[in-house]
This record gives C-alpha cells, structure tokens and sequence, in this order.
C-alpha cells in the first residue's frame, strides 16, 4: 500500500465527519467561541440589513440555513473568520466592501450571532422519528 | 406520398365478413410482451405471461345495436347513400384494437379534431376502457402526466394530440422525459393527403412533418401511411420506447387512415416481444468486481438507476458485500436512506474507487465548475480516484441539446443497463473475495454506522432552527406532513430538492415507489401534471400521494389540478409557495455582487408573484379541488394537513397552499 493510499485510508472517516462537524460547528454552535454577542441597536441595524442585503434568500429569514446556503444562525465563527467568508467565499456571491460596508458586515454578523436558540428536539414531537 | 386508401365495401355484400374479420383481429393477435408494458423485471414477467393473456379477446363483443349499425343499410337509404354518408369499419377502430393489444391503459388528451376518428373509437368502440382518455386542459400537461404516470407504474401511457399545435404545446413536457428517460407513446392526429383537407383549420393544423418540432428530445417516430405500417409501428414505437435508455417515442395518426373505411381484408395479428435490457459485458463486469474489491474506499453513485424495488434490492446486495456507501442522486428512489450505507455526496472525497450507476452527470460527480466570473473547475474526488461507469447513456444519444452533461473519461466504462447488470457485479464481487476482504467488512460497517449516525443527527438538529419561523420553515413543512402521511402507505410524487431536501434528510424513505425524482430537463410546469400521473398510478394500490409544489411551476400548468378532480384522482397538493421564481433571486443576487451594484431596491424585479399575491388555493378551488390556505402560521399548518388527508381519503384531491422559506 503506497503512503498516499494509507492517508486516504486513514482519511475515510475522517473526511465525511470533518465534513459534518465542520457544518455544524462553523454556523451554529451556541456557547462556543465565537465573538460577544452584542446588543441593542447594532443587532436591530443588523436585522434590517440582514433582509435588506438579502441574505434570507439563502440562508432563510432566521438564519436556518438549507440547500443554498448554510445555517449561519448563532454562528460561531469569529468575527474575523465570518466576514472573510462574505468577502472571499468559494461558494455564495463575494460581497465587497462597496456593496457592504465593514460596519454593515459587523451589524449582520451581530443579528446572526444574536438570533435566539430554537426550541430544543425534545420539545418538538414532529421532529421524533423513532 | 399519399395514404393508402381503401375501396369502400358494400355494405350488403360483406356484412357478414366484416364482423369475423374485425373481431378475428382481436382474437389472434398475439402481443407478447406487450399487454403489461412494464419495465425490467415487470416486463419480462409480463411477456411470459403474454402468450396466455393474449387469447382472450383485446375488446368487449359488438353488442346488437353496434352491429346493427356496422351491416345494416339504414332504412331510407340506397346502398349508394349509405356509402356517401356511413363508415362501417372505420380505421380508427383497427387503430384502437392495436393500443390495446399493446397495453395502453389510459391516453392523456386535449380533444383535437386531427384525431376525432380514434377519439370515437375509443368512447363507443372502446366503451373508453382500457383505454380510457384523460381529459387534459394542455397538451403540456398531458405529456407531463404521462411522465410521471411512467415513473410509478413502469408502463408508457399514450399521449393523444394535434400533430402540429398539440406537439408543440406538449414539447417543454416532452423534452423533460427525454431528459428523464420516462418512455410515452405520443399519438399524433395530422391530414397530410392535401386535397382530402376540409378549408381552414384542417390546413393550418397540418404538416410534412410535425413530428419535427420534438425530434431532438424523442427516440424515433413515424409516419404510418396504412394501417398495417400503423400497427407495425405502434409495436416498433414500444419495443424502442421501452429499451433502456427509455425515452419517449411518437407515431403520426393519419386523419384519413383514422376516418377512412378500413375494409375487410385481414390486416393480421400485431406482434412484440420487449427487449431484455442489455447487460454489461461480462469481462468488464469481473474487473469492475477486482477494482471494488482491491479499493481501500469505494463508493457507489446511483442515479437513474432503479426502475422497481428489484433494482433497490439488488443495489442493496452490492453494497452491503462490499460494505461501500451509496450516494443515492434520487433522479430514483435507488437505496433505503435509512440504511447504514446511504451516504451524502461528500463520501466521494475520500472514495478510491468510485463507481457509477446510470448517472445523468459523470463529470460532475468528480468535478464542480466554480460559479465565478472565470468559471474554473475543480475536482472534489481524489486525484487517484478510478471511476468505473455503468449505464446505458452512450447506448442511445442525440446531439443537439446538451442534456448529456461534460464528457468524462470512465476508467471503465461499460455500457449497459445497471440494473440488469447488478446481479452479476454482486456475484464476481463475492466470488472473487479473499477471507482478508471479508474480514475487514466488519470495520467497514461500523466506519459507515457512525457516519449515517452523526448526520441523522444533525439533520435533526438542523430542522429545529426557523421551526416557529414566518413563513413556515421548509424543515417544518415536511416535519408536519410525515404527522399525515407516517401511518399511511405513503409515496412522495415530487421533488424535495427545492425545499432543501428535506423528504430525504428526514422521513424513512424505503421504497422504489416512495420517491420518482425530478423533472428531468428542469423544465417549469413539470409538478402538478407529473403528480397528478402518477397519484393515478398509485390509485389501484390505494397509496396516498403527496405532491409538495412550487408556486412558480404551479402557475405553468394549474389545469392539471381539473384533471385530478375530473377523474376522481386522489392526491394531496401541499405548495412551498416562497413567492417568486427563488432560483433567479439568487442568480440575480449572484450578478449584483460580482457587478458590485447592490440588490436592495431591485431584487424583486422579474422575479417576484406578489403585488398581488396570487391566490393558489383560490385557483385550486376554481378547479373543483377542495382547497386551504394560505397558511401563513406554522400553528395552523397541522390542523389543515389534517383536514386535506381527510378528503384524500375519500378518494378526491385536496390543496393546501403554504407560505414557506424561500429554500
């Protein structure tokens, strides 16, 4: 077995576990590290540009996430790492500056940080499938 | 070129040889293979059975007024008068005798004066049985019907409309089941002998060749200029109809031919036996074994691939010998998702080996193409990754639309229907495994539990977020509808892609029949007639369908919600309405940003239905379907489904139109 075979070996639960902690815990991961969560004006500026920007439209009004674009509710990225991935993304459409100023960019991230924890599985009975 | 007439018979001479003819027709076809038209297994059962079944007659006896009619020279009237103004065995009668000796239990219409002569024999000839007419309101939705009829029952259904206007109002649905391979058989009326043509409409509701309009996007047609080259024909049309990769044929139903009087003379039985469909080349299929076997990570990737629960159950056996991850495309129901092997597309990453199963797109399950101003690709697979492909694509193909994806390079390419070639790929892979193989099943198994294990969960997880949202979460929408459906025997007859794929990610999905995939070409229009195809499918089984449908694609084809309620045809139509064309939302979103313009004050031009909003229930309703909504509170949205079930139990549609997330 070559050396480039036993890395994909040793990758072949790594790769799709990666895949999905990353998911999980790059948009939603309540209590993690993430940035401080701030409040009052800065989170409501935040919501109106959240719709205004149109970020719903792949992300879904509360920030649930689906097919188009991931869940981006409570992320916890930090602020850094979140407006990276809205400049200079591989997959949804490269925000600049010009279109989205750093300040509007910053109030987004603060809605998105902010949007309150969804009631948890054992109080939703349609979600139990057993 | 001109139809081969026939001489007018004299009533008071063949009365008598016209009944044994006619009815000697019936008697001694033989229709091998073609009374049960069904797919695969089906069909191979079917055509076993087929010489039994064909000694008993295609149709009900003449009853006493019929044949007084057929051989009698009504009172009043000279023989001479009688020939100028009575036909006593008209060609569409031979014509309907032939669909139904080749199975064709229903025929999707929009009445059309081209083929008034068969639509007659079908309502009183025929009694409108076996086959019966579906009452269409566009051609469109006729031909769409027949695709999703297809996807259910394994049999083509007929498609009956003008050659000329009624072909181009079905092409868009037509091009979806080329794309799809959901075979039809499309029945074009036409009066190409010029000067039997009435003034008028007769004229501009012909042509040389009407097939012309959809001859990219269907596998072969023909223009029968007798009856015999009709029957001929309609047995060709099957055979090829039915020949993975299946595809929809079309068949040119002369005017004159259809009206004319057929005579007396024997025009013989009509005979087909459908094709076995064709297995890969056994060499290649004992080194695609090797190759499954000496890879560290293979991964199966399933796409048009199973056309009954014999082909779930065979990729079942495959997978589980070699313990490899399926990634199931759903283009059909292919592999249980709750299985330990269904997979996501990510497990391609990481897979050594990749094998294809009748993939729509080869490349693209190696390759993306990034959605940037420069439009670079890139490869999600491994470097080293072999791919073997299955599939009968390269086996029948056409040039001018492109629906045959990028080119890619199989390592092993073999060419062949999957299905049928499963079996002896699982036989070389147990047979050629080494006790070591074996062995590190167990280690295999265990890798991919826990994989299918953590994105359950998040799946999970993931629908709680927007549960209480306005507008309903499309998580939501599907979790409220498994409340309906989980105690039912259910069968899902859209497509989740655009609702984030919840059906998938959430509900048990086990069945062949369960879930028929999507449209094909991504043509709009596609949803309401194709659920309505095939709820009628399911009706003998008496499986509640449900239709999730798109507000955009409803308002292409809506007439088909008459059709259902026409026809008594029962199922559940729950709409993701978001309100807009969402896909070009974000297309123009896409654009915005990389022109650096910004889309806060344009994003809903072109793209929007509200201002007004459109009232879908109330179209619904104006059908004659039992209608709700629009629901705009989640809250609501329980009690609703529940009232809709009620009405589909009882053996009629039933709407209920729901404000939803945009994905």
């Amino acid at each position: 077995m070559s050396a480039r075979s036993r890395i994909y070996r040793a990758l072949g639960l790594a790769v799709p576990a990666l895949l999905l902690w990353t998911l999980g815990c790059a948009v939603a991961w309540p209590g993690e590290p993430g940035d401080e969560v701030r409040e009052g004006d800065e989170v409501r500026e935040g919501g109106s540009l959240y719709i205004s920007q149109q970020c719903w439209q792949c992300h879904g009004y509360e920030g649930q996430g689906g097919v188009a674009g991931v869940r981006i509710a409570r992320t916890a990225l930090p602020y850094e790492a979140f407006a990276r991935l809205v400049r200079f993304t591989n997959l949804m459409p490269a925000y600049s500056p010009k279109v989205l100023s750093d300040e509007q960019l910053r109030q987004i991230y603060d809605y998105v940080r902010s949007i309150p924890e969804p009631p948890p599985l054992e109080e939703i009975p349609e979600l139990d499938f057993d | 070129m001109k139809p081969d007439k026939q001489p007018h018979p004299d009533p008071s001479e063949r009365e008598e040889a016209a009944r044994v003819n006619r009815r000697d027709f019936l008697s001694s076809a033989v229709a091998a293979g073609v009374a049960a038209a069904g797919a695969g297994a089906a069909a191979n059962a079917s055509a076993r059975q087929a010489a039994g079944d064909a000694q008993e007659p295609g149709a009900m006896p003449p009853t006493a007024a019929q044949e007084a009619m057929e051989s009698e020279i009504p009172d009043g009237y000279t023989a001479g008068q009688a020939r100028e103004y009575f036909v006593r065995n008209p060609g569409s009668d031979f014509m309907l005798d032939v669909i139904r000796q080749l199975g064709l239990e229903y025929i999707a219409t929009n009445p059309g004066s081209s083929f008034r002569g068969l639509q007659e024999s079908i309502v009183n000839y025929g009694g409108n049985q076996a086959p019966e007419l579906l009452t269409c309101v566009h051609e469109e939705q006729a031909a769409a019907m027949a695709h999703g009829y297809y996807k259910v029952g394994g049999k083509p259904m007929g498609v009956l409309c003008h050659g000329t206007v009624g072909l181009q109002h079905a092409s868009m649905a037509v091009y979806n089941a080329w794309c799809d391979r959901a075979p039809m058989m499309l029945l074009a009326g036409n009066h190409l002998e010029a000067t039997d043509r009435r003034a008028g409409v007769e004229w501009s509701h012909s042509a040389q060749d009407c097939v012309r309009v959809i001859r990219d996007y269907i596998k072969w047609d023909d223009m029968p200029l007798s009856l015999r080259h009709y029957a001929e024909s309609m047995a060709r049309g099957l055979k090829i109809a039915m020949t993975p990769p299946a595809g929809p044929v079309a068949v040119v139903l002369d005017g004159h031919l259809q009206e004319a009087e057929a005579g007396d003379r024997d025009l013989g039985p009509v005979a087909v036996t459908l094709n076995r469909p064709p297995t890969g080349d056994e060499a290649a299929v004992a080194e695609a074994a090797r190759w499954l076997l000496e890879a560290e990570s293979p991964v199966i990737v399933a796409d048009l691939m199973a056309r009954d629960q014999v082909g779930v159950e065979r990729l079942v056996a495959l997978a589980e010998a070699l313990q490899a991850p399926v990634v199931n495309q759903f283009g059909r129901m292919n592999f249980p998702n709750t299985h330990h092997l269904s997979q996501g597309a990510a497990a391609v990453a990481q897979a050594d080996v990749v094998l294809g199963l009748e993939l729509f797109d080869v490349w693209g399950v190696i390759n993306t193409v990034r959605d940037r101003v420069h439009r670079d690709s890139v490869r999600k697979a491994r470097p080293d990754a072999r791919v073997i492909s299955i599939g009968s694509n390269d086996l029948f193909t056409k040039s001018n639309y492109q629906n045959f994806q990028r080119f890619y390079p199989s390592d092993l390419s073999i060419a062949g229907d999957a299905q049928a070639t499963l079996p002896l790929l699982t036989d070389a892979a147990l047979s050629g495994m080494t006790p070591a193989r074996r062995a590190s099943n167990a280690a295999r198994e265990a890798r991919w539990r826990e994989v299918h294990s953590l994105a359950r969960g998040q799946a999970l997880d993931d629908a709680r977020y927007g549960w209480n949202a306005v507008p309903v979460s499309t998580a939501r929408l599907y979790a409220e509808l498994w409340q309906v459906v989980k105690d039912r025997d259910w069968a899902l007859v859209s497509d989740d892609g655009a609702q984030s794929r919840w059906a998938r990610r959430l509900w048990p999905i086990e069945r062949h029949y369960q879930y028929i995939g999507r449209s094909g070409g991504a043509g709009l229009g596609y949803g309401a007639p194709a659920a309505v195809g095939a709820a009628l499918a399911h009706r003998p089984e008496g499986r509640f369908a449900l239709n999730v449908q798109k507000d955009g694609d409803m308002m292409y084809t809506p007439g088909a919600f008459w059709t259902a309620a026409y026809h008594g045809i029962p199922l559940l139509t729950v709409t993701h309405n978001n309100q807009g064309y969402h896909q070009e939302y974000m297309h123009l979103q896409r654009m915005a940003a990389r022109r650096q313009r910004g889309i806060e004050s344009s994003w809903r031009v072109g793209n929007e239905l509200r201002n007004p909003d459109i009232d879908l229930a109330g179209i619904a309703r104006a059908t004659g379907v039992w209608a709700e909504g629009p629901i705009l509170d989640p809250a609501d949205l329980g009690p609703a489904l529940a009232r809709a079930a009620e009405v589909v139990d009882g053996g009629e549609p039933a709407f209920v139109d729901v404000r939803c997330q945009p994905r």
